[in-house]
């Protein structure tokens, strides 16, 4: 079943974003939200294992909190969504996994 | 499509400015809420008592003009509730305390709320973090 994992806290305090990368299936989908959104800032590790990601793995980011954040030169994968789009994928997805 | 939505941050947190959009999203795509779910520190934003700053968006506030206003189920974790000390009339007086703090449109009630709304609803989402 593809799954849509939800992210938010700063993968610059916590593990959450290294152990979710590895367990995400090919079909899977990832949604950076809050502070789990500075995972696109440019020039990190982060970054970077994001754009390793296979290319079957949708990006999604809320755009609120990519705004609020004032982050630029976003990667090309990574769709922003709004609130909308944020229940649009809940629902193509088959379960949404929240990394709490 | 059925949602089930969960808060498990304070409600001066990111997560419960969230959730709220993403409830009202929801319910503005068509869709139905079968049952909010307030628990851990969720539970302060089912609180009257909670007062904002008043440059800062009153999310407790907002969060129970929401359920009544769209009539919808909304639950808070009675055993959380209590540990936090969000009362309704019946455990105020229960537990001899002065006063209720249960917002409008809330209701105490246990964990498996929680499990039997994650079984009716299609979707099960849960907000957290910052």
């Amino acid at each position: 079943m593809a799954t849509l994992h939800l992210l938010s806290h700063s993968p610059f305090a916590d593990d959450r974003l290294a152990s979710c990368l590895p367990l995400l299936g090919a079909d899977d989908a990832l949604l950076l939200s809050g502070d789990a959104v500075y995972a696109l800032h440019a020039n990190t590790r982060q970054r970077q294992a994001l754009e390793k990601l296979p290319e079957t793995v949708a990006l999604f980011a809320l755009e609120e909190d990519v705004r609020a954040r004032a982050l630029e030169a976003l990667p090309a994968r990574v769709t922003l969504v709004d609130y909308p789009g944020f229940v649009e994928l809940s629902c193509r997805y088959e379960r949404v996994n929240s990394w709490l | 499509m059925k949602f089930a939505i969960a808060l498990f941050a304070s409600p001066h947190s990111p997560a419960a400015r969230r959730a709220l959009r993403f409830a009202e999203a929801t319910l503005a795509g068509g869709h139905e809420i079968v049952r909010l779910f307030f628990y851990q520190d969720g539970v302060h934003s089912a609180s009257a008592n909670v007062v904002a700053a008043q440059d800062e968006p009153d999310v407790a506030a907002e969060w129970s003009r929401f359920v009544s206003a769209n009539r919808l189920d909304g639950v808070v974790c009675i055993a959380a509730g209590l540990r936090r000390g969000v009362l309704d009339e019946g455990e105020a007086q229960r537990y001899r305390r002065p006063a209720a703090n249960l917002a409008a449109g809330w209701e105490l009630s246990g964990l498996g709320q929680l499990h039997e709304a994650a079984q009716q609803a299609d979707r099960l989402v849960c907000f957290g973090g910052h």
